[in-house]
């Protein structure tokens, strides 16, 4: 009797001294997350799913290592630097899309897929997330690029229908009503948001499936898609303000506060930056899907994987486990402004804009984006600068040529 | 080809007044030098008179213009500086042209001019060095030949040869002198080296602290000096200076010192008259000493002194003998063959004829 | 033993070691690196992990040099923006130190004042110049083409960095950058105008002044010819900021409209950091390399030639 009571206590403690494999607060140790989110509304939010997180794991100390500088162009740097050194953190903020791409392909990051269920996600969000099968990152947010922001007070007074905007030649006519009326019809920023503005303007000219598979290789630059698509673009250049390459994105939405613009197509960050200067959304601004891409919406997806190389690889694998729940992007995408990457949200937490792009994103065609990590970053830049010269020298043919040119050097 | 009038000119640095109603009248094609020690104001009237500096009263005139508004450039002056400034940069032709190509004088005008006062100063092979390849006598030449290209109403000299070694110091006194004698313009010329003064000015004017103290032919300064300070400056070796009594004696007067008196020659003795038991300075040019052995005219046993030689400096031509007297060192010039040794006792004899007496408190000149 | 001479020997090796070693690795071991990676074909981050090394000729330079759209208009850029920002710096510095040369009361206040820009970083620079040199819309100027808008000198207005007018391959855009640099660095030059000019003897401007010159012309024949070393000095200097100029249009101006504003040092930071074309961003490096390259080892050389004449 005795000797069976020892064997099962030695048992009983071995097994407690092991662990029970994913028994939570076994997870231990110091959590370095590097990202970019520093503005306002970013910062809490993050804070938020950090707490989340720490009560979960109290044992873990969670670091969140921010580098600030406009959509991560900054962080990047940092980040490759820290991989090439064999450093890396153990997770970090990366665009779902070609841009975690690249790291999948240079074995950075290690499949993760046993760590979220597959159902509750999108499968395009899913086919941005991973590689040949396997998923490596896992998405916390879903931010919309193509989205259509409206100065409420001034369409009422041109007597302008905002639901109908979405269609391309109504829109255009209504920045017609807005110039003769004194306002600059089309506030736009400086060169990356004139690039995410013809992102917007390729999807609503190519469709969805003509969009896609421009980046998959199955369209080329050459198509008439494409010539639309520039015509169009020449178009609303004609409609925006001259000063426009001296404007940040916030600046350029700013007008729209100042009364001074009507439209503004920006990603739903914006939504944030116009509550931050007390407007009500429904009441001070409303919103569409950008001219042209009603049924379509663009990705702008950040996302956490795990690096092969990671210190700390369970506490990372635990983060990215929580971010995968819906508790979490629960917490953080109210905060944040962006819809979670997969269903079972609570509605109730969200305002009135984010639960129309929430039904927008559960029933729309889901595509890459241009301007955010979607596409490779070699070809959005190439892409961007034929298209900061094509603004001021509207040449359609040459312009479509010198893209055409670079999809093929990007391999395409 | 001008005149200068300098009237009741008077410069202040703040509270320093460095010349003080200084009047001059400098003739046509006359040279006037102004010499004096540092600080004396020399320098400071002669850039007066170029314009370099503002007068802080007074007039000056250049011909007959009244030139006190008149930048340096408008008053047709040349001025040859104590370090040549000449311009680093550019070849002793181009240094030399400089103010006429300013005054766009025809290109070959110029070159007739420049070339012809190169050779005039003998630099004519010199004409493509820059000034850093030139020696100091050539530099000084090149300034020279910049000022002469001028052809100024007025040359103003600073203390042109002071930077030169003695030999060519020499050399260039003599080679001005005959440059002024062909040109004959007016110039003026500032030093602190009487010997320069002496032997080149057609008119000296000492200068002492501000103040002209006087003005006349070298000759006429270095016989009949108008105070104790001209008497002192001017002469190498400087005249040898004693505190006298006057007094009466055997019908004459007599400059009494401790232990000799000197008859005061007849004609002097009127302007002595008010100075009988007084205090007086006495002084005695060092050429007016001799050894009572080498004497050969007529002597005053009156006027034998005894004194103690000192140090003796060979200068081939004379001996300058340092000796001792009644606690004073007297400098005599004497024969070169002379001979005396350091510490030898010796008899000296003054020529009388020559003395001057300077009045003890004012230092004026009485003869 | 060892010799006093010979040991006097070692320790000097000894104490310049440590920085030619330094040199010799952190910049000319990382030179012969960026070339090494200018001849490959590592334009993704995958391929720079990886590290296979795959020798590509010269085909990123051609790339550079033939086939893109932004690289030769920032070649241009940069001589227009170089010649214009040493001219400025020049004339501004020799005016600036005329005047403070005169001695005037309160020179001292003035020269620290024009000194001041130097002591700024070009990041903060550009930010405060973008402020003013943002142009607003017409219905709504903006800094400068506010403050003309009241004074009533609305003809003054313009779009200053987001002009893309050109005169030839010059872009016009690039003069409020200038204007900028300009404002931050003609301290230097009027600093170093102002050492020659007070290096300058007197007696040499008073000649000048005898020999019959204006104001004028003891300027151009007497003082310019000897400041000239010293111009040349700063403008060595300058040039080889100017060709390398970053982060003044970075914080100003960013690329600009129609690129007009854009630099090889900007972008050799997108095509890099950005677009993770290392080797191409490698290409670029070493063309700047080669641009500076041009300009100072001939200043290297002529210095190295006087300093053996004496």
């Amino acid at each position: 009797m005795k000797r069976i009571t020892t064997i099962l206590l030695c048992i009983a403690v071995g097994l407690a001294v092991l662990g029970v494999p994913a028994a939570v607060g076994a997870v231990t140790g110091k959590l370095e997350i590097v990202h970019w989110w520093t503005a306002g509304g970013e910062g809490e939010a993050l804070d938020a799913i950090a707490a989340l997180f720490e009560s979960l794991y109290p044992e873990v100390e969670l670091i969140g290592a921010s580098v600030a500088g406009g959509a991560g162009t900054v962080a990047k740097g940092v980040l490759q630097t820290r991989i090439l050194a064999g450093n890396p953190p153990d997770s970090f903020q990366v665009h779902a899309g070609m841009e975690v791409r690249g790291h999948i392909l240079a074995g950075v990051l290690e499949p993760i897929t046993d760590l979220l269920d597959p159902a509750v996600f999108p499968k395009a969000v899913l086919d941005l997330c991973g590689y040949e099968g396997e998923v490596y990152c896992v998405p916390i947010n879903v931010h919309r690029p193509n989205t259509l922001w409206v100065n409420k007070e001034i369409v009422d007074e041109l007597g302008i229908a905002i639901p109908t905007l979405s269609d391309f030649d109504v829109f255009v006519a209504a920045c017609e009503k807005a110039k003769a009326a004194g306002y600059v019809p089309l506030a736009l920023g400086e060169a990356w948001t004139v690039n995410h503005l013809f992102g917007s303007v390729l999807l609503g000219a190519l469709g969805p499936d003509g969009y896609r598979g421009l980046w998959d290789g199955s369209v080329p630059f050459t198509d008439p898609g494409v010539t639309l698509a520039l015509e169009r673009m020449k178009t609303l250049v004609g409609y925006a303000n001259v000063d426009h390459a001296a404007l940040s994105w916030d600046a350029a939405a700013q007008m729209l506060v100042d009364g001074k613009a009507v439209f503004n197509i920006m990603g739903d960050w914006a939504e944030g930056y116009f509550k931050a200067k007390g407007w009500e959304p429904g009441v001070d601004f409303v919103w569409a899907s950008a001219p042209g891409t009603r049924g379509s919406f663009i990705l702008c997806i950040d996302a956490f994987g795990v690096p092969k190389d990671a210190a700390n690889k369970e506490a990372a694998r635990a983060w990215v486990k929580t971010i995968a729940s819906i508790e979490a992007q629960d917490i953080f995408n109210p905060v944040k402004g962006s819809v979670p990457s997969r269903s079972g949200a609570d509605k109730s937490l969200y305002d009135v804009y984010l639960i129309w792009s929430m039904n927008d994103f559960a029933t729309s065609e889901l595509v890459p984006s241009l301007a955010h990590g979607g596409v490779l970053e070699a070809l959005a830049g190439d892409i961007g600068d034929i298209i900061n010269i094509f603004v001021t020298k509207p040449d359609v043919a040459g312009a479509q040529g010198s893209l055409n040119r670079a999809a093929i050097d990007a391999g395409l | 080809m001008a005149e200068v009038r300098l009237k009741d000119v008077n410069k202040t640095f703040g509270k320093v007044v460095a010349v003080k109603d200084f009047n001059l009248d400098i003739g046509d094609g006359e040279f006037i030098i102004l010499v004096g020690p540092s600080g004396c104001g020399k320098t400071t009237t002669l850039r007066s008179i170029a314009g370099l500096e503002e007068v802080t009263a007074g007039e000056i005139y250049i011909g007959d213009r009244l030139v006190n508004d008149v930048p340096p450039k408008n008053r047709d002056i040349a001025m040859v500086f104590q370090n040549y400034a000449l311009y680093p940069h550019m070849n002793v032709y181009k240094n030399m042209s400089f103010g006429l190509r300013l005054r766009k004088v025809p290109r070959p005008e110029i070159d007739k001019i420049v070339r012809r006062t190169a050779d005039l100063l003998g630099i004519g092979e010199l004409l493509d060095r820059k000034p850093k390849e030139l020696s100091g006598g050539q530099r000084q030449r090149v300034a020279l030949g910049r000022a002469i290209v001028r052809d100024p109403h007025v040359f103003l000299f600073d203390e042109p040869l002071s930077n030169l070694d003695a030999k060519l110091r020499i050399t260039m006194r003599a080679e001005l002198l005959d440059l002024h004698q062909r040109l004959k313009t007016t110039a003026i010329y500032v030093t602190h080296d009487q010997l320069e003064a002496m032997t080149m000015g057609d008119r000296i004017v000492v200068m002492n602290e501000g103040l002209i103290q006087q003005v006349d032919t070298p000759q006429k300064v270095y016989d009949h000096p108008i105070n104790r300070y001209v008497a002192g400056f001017i002469g190498s070796p400087s005249m040898n200076f004693l505190p006298c009594t006057i007094v009466k004696g055997n019908g004459d007067l007599y400059a009494a010192c401790k232990s000799y008196k000197l008859r005061i020659p007849q004609d002097k003795t009127k302007s002595l008259r008010d100075y009988i038991g007084k205090e007086a300075i006495l002084g005695i040019r060092p050429e007016h000493i001799d050894t009572k052995d080498t004497i050969t005219r007529k002597y005053d046993p009156e006027s034998v002194f005894q004194a103690s030689v000192w140090v003796i400096e060979p200068l081939g031509s004379e001996k300058l003998v340092h000796i001792k007297s009644e606690e004073r060192i007297l400098v005599a010039r004497l024969d070169p063959h002379v001979d005396l040794k350091p510490g030898q006792m010796a008899e000296f004899i003054v020529k009388t004829d020559f003395i001057h007496i300077f009045d003890k408190e004012t230092e004026k000149t009485i003869f | 033993m060892i010799k006093e001479r010979t040991k006097e020997k070692l320790i000097s090796i000894g104490l310049v070691s440590p920085t030619v070693l330094a040199i010799g690795i952190f910049v000319y071991g990382f030179i012969g690196w960026t070339i090494k990676l200018s001849f490959s074909d590592w334009n993704t981050f995958a391929k720079l992990l990886k590290g296979k090394f795959k020798f590509v000729g010269l085909s990123n330079y051609i790339k550079l040099l033939f086939q893109d759209p932004r690289f030769p208009s920032d070649l241009w850029n940069t001589l227009f923006f170089t010649i214009l920002f040493l001219l400025g710096c020049v004339t501004l510095g020799i005016i600036l130190a005329l005047l403070l040369d005169r001695g005037l009361k309160g020179s001292i206040i003035f020269q620290n004042i024009y000194l001041f820009p130097m002591a700024v970083a070009f990041v903060v620079t550009g930010t405060a110049w973008r402020w003013i040199f943002a142009p607003g819309i017409s219905a709504y100027p903006q800094g400068i083409n506010l403050l003309f808008s009241k004074l009533g000198l609305d003809a003054l207005r313009w779009r200053w960095f987001v002009s893309i007018e050109h005169i030839g391959p010059f872009n016009l855009a690039l003069i409020p950058v200038v204007i900028a640099a300009t404002w931050q660095l003609s301290g230097y030059t009027m600093a170093m105008c102002l050492a020659g000019l007070r290096g300058i003897p007197s007696q040499l401007i008073e000649a000048a002044q005898v020999d019959g010159a204006s104001g004028w012309q003891v300027f151009w024949g007497v003082k310019f010819p000897l400041l000239r070393p010293i111009i040349l000095s700063a403008m060595i200097i300058l040039g080889h900021i100017s060709l390398k100029i970053f982060d003044l249009v970075f914080s100003m101006t960013g690329s600009g409209p129609n690129l007009a504003v854009d630099v090889p040092a900007l972008y050799m930071f997108e095509t890099t950091f950005e677009r993770l074309r290392y080797a191409r961003g490698a290409a670029i490096a070493i063309i700047m390399l080669i641009m500076v390259s041009f300009i100072i080892i001939p200043y290297l050389i002529s210095s190295m030639k006087r300093e053996a004449k004496k």
